[in-house]
C-alpha cells in the first residue's frame, strides 16, 4: 500500500532533484511516444539527445541555441523571484533584435570598432523599453503584467513584420521579407573557424556572474526575496516596491534585449521574420528548471537546447515534425510542475515504520 | 436526544514529542465543556484528533457507545461532530453563501433558506452575497458556525474562537453558545484563557504537557486555581506602576483624513491625538473600525499629507517605513506570519526587515552578513528568544518567540516610539507576560508607544490614555484612570458615554 503524507517543510533535496527527475520522466515518455509512433525508442532518443552533440559542430550549435536560453531565463529569474510575471520575453527580445537591427542598418556600408557596441547597447536598450509598458503599466494602471506583457509578444512580431516587407526590406533583395546584410563590424565575433558559436556566449555567462552576486550578496536581491514571499512585509520594510518593480523588468528586458542582439548579429546577420524560434517563452520553463538560480539555469539551458537540436536531427533522420522539440519542452514544464508535488508531499510505502 | 462523547485512552506521539499521553475524558450534551491549557499543552492534537485531521497511535473514540472511526474531516463532519479552528477555512474570494454552500449537495433555494432560519434564529447579521474577505474576524467566525449548524450538528468544537474577537463579539458568541447547549448541542471549548471559562463553561478539563492534569465542576475552581493546574505555578500579575508623565510632546496627529480607493477598507475622518514622551496611548475598537488604516498610515505603508502627522518637530505624514525608522519610530504589525516576518527566511534575514541605517546591515548595496547574524543573537539573547540558532527558519518558532523577536527587532534600535497593533494576539500565558512587561519597560525609560488593541484588558493594563476607534473616527482621549472596561465597551459599540 502507498500512503501519501504530508511533509512538514517543503525538503531543499527534493528541492534539487524534482528537475532531474523531470528530465527522467521526460525521456521515459518521449521514449514511449517514440515507441506508440513505431520508432525504436532507445534508437530515437538517441537521434534526439545523443546524436546531435556528438561532434564539435553539434556541440558550438548546442552552446549557440543555449546562449539566448540561459540570458533571457537569468533576466526572467529576476521578475519571477521578486513576484513579477514577466511573460513576454519573446516580445522584449524581439522589440530589442528591431532597434538594435534598426541602428546596424544605419551602418550597414560603414566598418569601425564603435560600431558593434552601439548595437548592442541598443538592444539592451530596446529590450527595456519594450518591457517598461507593462512595468509601467502595473505601478501605475494597476494592470496585469502577464496579459500586457504577453499581448505586446504579438505586437512585437507584427512590427518587426511590417518593416522587414516594408520600410526596411532590401532594396536588392527581390522582395524577401527581409533586411539587407549588416556589415562585419555590426556581427559578434565568430569565436571558431567553422562554427557558428560566437561572442555572445561571454554576455550570457557574465549575466550568470552578476545576476548571482545580486541575488545572494546584495540589497537589492534581499528586497527581490521579500517581496517575492510577502509584498505586504516589503511594504511594511518600507521598500520602494514601485521602483523595484520597474527595475526587475528593465534588467529583464536587457537580457532579453541582448539575446535578440545576439541572434541578429551572430547566426543570422539581418533582420527577417524569425528571429527567434520562441526562445522568449521556452525561457520560463528554463528559468524554472534551473530553480530561478543561475547555476541552475545554465544546466536548464543546455538540456532544453538539446529538444532544439533534437527535433532538427529528427526531422532529418527519422521525418519526424520538428515541433517535437515543443513536445518535450512541454513534458519537462509538465513532469517538473509535477514533481514538486513531493517537495510538499512524501510517498511512504505501508509497513515501513519512520 | 443525548449525546455522550467518549475519548478513550488516547495517545499520540509526534517525533521527539508525545502530545497526548493516555487522555481519557468524557462529555455529555447539555453542559458546555472547557479544554484549557498552554498552547503546547496538546488540547490543539486532541482536537485534531476529534476532527479526523490526524490519527491517534493509541486509543479510542465512541460517540453515544458507538466507536468512530475517524480517517478525514470528512468522516467527523459525517459523524455529526463541527469544527471551528483558529484559523479559518474560507475562501476569502468567494461570497458568503457562496462558502456556505460549497460541501453540501443540497439546492441553493433550501440552503438559503435554512440559513436564513439559522441566522434569524441566533439573531447572526451578514450579508450572505459579499466576498468573505470584507467580514471582520467576528463575522468570519459567524460564517464558520453557521457552516457547521447547516449540518445539525451533535458535537461542537471551538478552537480557541476569541483570539480574533473584541469584548463585544466575545459575549455575542458566548451568548450563542449557551444556546446551542440548550438545544442539545454538546460543546467543547478550547482556550487558554482563564476568565472565559469562568464565564462560559459548566467543566473543565485541564491539560498540561500532553497530560489531562484534571477534570472538575467550574463552581469547584476560581481563576488562580486554574492557573496554577495550567501553567502548573502561581502566575505572577502584573501591574504598571503609574509614573510622571512629561509634557513633552512626541507625535502629533493632526486633521488626519483618509479616504480609500478600496470600498472594503474603512475610511478615517479627522484624527486628532497626540503622544508625551513616556506615555501609552492605548486605541481599543472592535477590529475593522479602521485600527488596519490608522496603524498603516502611521507606519508610512500609506503616505498622507506631511503635515498631519508631526514627529519631534518634524512633518513626516509623507515619508515611507523606513525613513520614518531614521526618526526613530518602530512599527509591530498585527500579522505575525504576513507582514512582520517572513516565516520561509531564517531567524537573522528576519532581523535585517528593520534596516536602520547606523545598523549598517547593508554598506553600499551590499549585504553585511556578520553584522546581521551579531545583531540578531543579541537579539535573541536581550529578548529571551527561545533558540540559539540564528539560521533556523522563522517558521519553527512558536508565536510567542516570533514575537519577542519580531518586539526585539523593533526596539533594539532604541526608538523614542512603538506602534504595535494586537501584540499578543493568540499568544500563550507566558510569552504575553513577557511582551506587557516589555512594553512596560519602554514606557519607564521615558519612550513612548501606541498600542492599537482589541484586547481590553490589555490596554486597560498597560496605558496612561485610551481612546476608542469606532467607524474610522475617534473618541475623544480619556485618562487610563476614568475608564472602565464598560465604558470602553459603550464607545466601542458607536455609544456615547459623558
Amino acid at each position: 500500500m502507498i500512503k501519501i503524507v504530508k511533509r512538514d517543510q517543503p525538503s531543499r533535496t527534493i528541492f534539487f532533484l524534482t528537475p532531474v527527475l523531470a528530465i527522467i520522466l521526460t525521456l521515459f515518455a518521449g521514449g514511449l511516444i517514440f515507441y506508440i509512433l513505431g520508432f525504436k525508442p532507445f534508437e530515437a532518443l538517441k537521434f534526439f539527445f545523443i546524436v546531435p552533440i556528438a561532434d564539435m559542430y553539434g556541440f558550438s550549435e548546442l552552446l549557440l541555441k543555449a546562449t539566448p536560453l540561459c540570458l533571457i531565463a537569468i533576466g526572467l529569474s529576476f521578475c519571477f523571484k521578486s513576484n513579477n510575471w514577466n511573460i513576454g520575453a519573446e516580445g522584449q527580445l524581439t522589440f530589442g533584435a528591431i532597434v538594435s537591427g534598426g541602428v546596424a542598418l544605419l551602418f550597414y556600408n560603414q566598418e569601425g570598432f564603435y560600431i558593434l557596441p552601439i548595437v548592442i547597447l541598443a538592444g539592451a536598450i530596446g529590450g527595456m523599453l519594450y518591457a517598461s509598458i507593462p512595468a509601467i503599466l502595473k505601478t501605475y494602471f494597476n494592470t496585469n503584467e502577464i496579459l500586457v506583457s504577453l499581448m505586446l509578444v504579438y505586437v512585437s512580431k507584427l512590427i518587426l513584420d511590417y518593416l522587414v516587407v516594408g520600410p526596411w526590406s532590401n532594396p536588392e533583395g527581390f522582395n524577401f521579407p527581409e533586411t539587407r546584410q549588416f556589415s562585419e563590424s555590426a556581427r559578434l565575433p565568430i569565436l571558431f573557424e567553422g562554427l557558428r558559436i560566437h561572442a555572445g556566449i561571454f554576455l550570457a555567462l557574465a549575466a550568470v556572474v552578476v545576476s548571482w552576486f545580486i541575488f545572494y550578496k546584495t540589497y537589492l536581491g534581499f528586497q527581490m526575496k521579500v517581496s517575492g514571499f510577502s509584498l505586504k512585509t516589503a511594504k511594511y520594510a518600507g521598500y520602494k516596491g514601485k521602483k523595484m518593480i520597474i527595475l526587475v523588468f528593465l534588467i529583464s528586458g536587457a537580457c532579453a534585449g541582448l539575446a535578440g542582439v545576439g541572434e541578429i548579429t551572430g547566426p543570422i546577420g539581418q533582420l527577417h521574420r524569425e528571429v527567434s524560434p520562441d526562445y522568449g517563452f521556452t525561457a520560463i520553463i528554463v528559468a524554472f528548471l534551473g530553480r530561478l538560480h543561475p547555476v541552475g539555469i545554465i544546466f536548464a539551458s543546455l538540456i532544453v537546447a538539446i529538444t532544439y537540436l533534437g527535433a532538427e536531427t529528427a526531422q532529418i533522420f527519422m521525418q519526424i515534425p520538428k515541433y517535437t522539440g515543443q513536445v518535450f519542452q512541454g513534458m519537462i514544464l509538465f513532469f517538473l510542475l509535477a514533481s514538486d508535488y513531493l517537495l510538499f508531499f512524501k510517498i511512504k510505502f505501508k509497513g515501513s515504520k519512520k | 436526544m443525548n449525546t455522550n462523547l467518549k475519548i478513550s485512552n488516547v495517545t499520540k506521539i509526534y517525533p521527539g514529542c508525545v502530545a497526548n499521553d493516555n487522555v481519557s475524558l468524557e462529555f455529555n450534551s447539555g453542559k458546555i465543556y472547557a479544554l484549557l491549557g498552554e498552547n503546547g499543552a496538546g488540547k490543539s492534537t486532541l482536537v485534531k484528533i476529534l476532527s479526523g485531521v490526524i490519527k491517534p497511535n493509541e486509543g479510542e473514540i465512541f460517540l453515544n457507545k458507538n466507536i468512530l472511526k475517524l480517517n478525514s474531516p470528512l468522516d467527523a463532519k459525517k459523524n455529526d461532530i463541527g469544527m471551528v479552528f483558529q484559523h479559518f477555512n474560507l475562501f476569502e474570494t468567494l461570497s458568503v453563501f457562496e462558502n456556505l454552500i460549497i460541501d453540501s449537495n443540497e439546492t441553493k433555494e433550501v440552503l438559503r433558506e435554512k440559513i436564513d432560519s439559522i441566522m434569524k434564529k441566533y439573531n447572526f447579521l451578514i450579508n450572505l452575497d459579499v466576498p468573505v474577505l470584507n467580514l471582520s474576524a467576528g463575522q468570519k467566525q459567524k460564517v464558520e458556525i453557521i457552516r457547521c449548524l447547516i449540518r445539525n450538528p451533535k458535537v461542537l468544537i471551538m478552537d480557541e474562537p476569541t483570539s480574533v474577537l473584541t469584548e463585544q463579539e466575545t459575549s455575542e458568541l458566548f451568548l450563542s453558545l449557551k444556546k446551542f447547549s440548550e438545544e442539545g448541542i454538546l460543546i467543547i471549548y478550547i482556550t487558554h484563557k482563564l476568565k472565559e471559562v469562568m464565564q462560559l463553561c459548566d467543566e473543565v478539563a485541564v491539560m498540561r504537557k500532553g497530560k489531562l492534569v484534571s477534570v472538575s465542576e467550574i463552581k469547584s475552581e476560581n481563576i488562580e486555581s486554574l492557573a496554577k493546574k495550567m501553567v502548573g505555578q502561581n502566575l505572577k500579575t502584573i501591574k504598571k506602576k503609574k509614573l510622571e508623565t512629561s509634557a513633552d510632546q512626541l507625535i502629533k496627529i493632526t486633521n488626519l483624513n483618509f479616504i480609500s480607493e478600496d470600498p472594503f477598507e474603512t475610511n478615517l475622518n479627522n484624527i486628532n491625538f497626540s503622544v508625551n514622551r513616556g506615555e501609552c496611548l492605548g486605541i481599543a475598537g472592535i477590529s475593522g473600525n479602521g485600527q488596519s488604516e490608522l496603524f498603516q498610515i502611521l507606519s508610512g505603508e500609506i503616505i498622507s499629507d506631511k503635515s498631519s502627522i508631526e514627529f519631534n518637530k518634524n512633518y513626516i505624514g509623507d515619508l515611507n517605513p523606513q525613513e520614518r525608522r531614521e526618526y526613530l519610530m518602530a512599527f509591530s504589525p498585527e500579522d505575525r506570519l504576513e507582514q512582520a516576518a517572513i516565516p520561509q527566511m531564517k531567524i537573522f534575514e528576519n532581523v535585517a526587515l528593520n534596516n536602520f541605517k547606523s545598523s549598517n546591515f547593508f554598506n553600499n548595496g551590499l549585504i553585511n552578513e556578520s553584522k546581521i547574524k551579531e545583531h540578531a543573537k543579541k537579539i535573541i539573547s536581550d529578548f529571551n528568544v527561545n533558540t540559539d540558532n540564528i539560521e533556523l527558519k522563522s517558521q519553527f518558532l512558536s508565536g510567542g518567540n516570533l514575537q519577542k523577536l519580531i518586539i526585539g527587532r523593533e526596539l533594539i534600535t532604541s526608538p523614542d516610539l512603538l506602534i504595535c497593533f494586537n501584540p499578543t494576539w493568540g499568544l500563550d500565558v507566558g510569552a504575553i507576560n513577557y511582551i506587557h512587561e516589555t512594553l512596560i519597560k519602554i514606557n519607564e525609560q521615558n519612550k513612548s508607544i501606541i498600542l492599537i488593541s482589541t484586547d481590553t484588558d490589555e490596554l486597560l493594563k498597560l496605558s496612561d490614555k485610551i481612546s476608542v476607534i469606532h467607524k474610522g473616527e475617534l473618541s475623544k482621549i480619556m485618562s487610563a484612570e476614568e475608564v472602565t472596561s464598560e465604558k470602553l465597551g459603550v464607545l466601542m459599540g458607536g455609544g456615547e458615554i459623558d
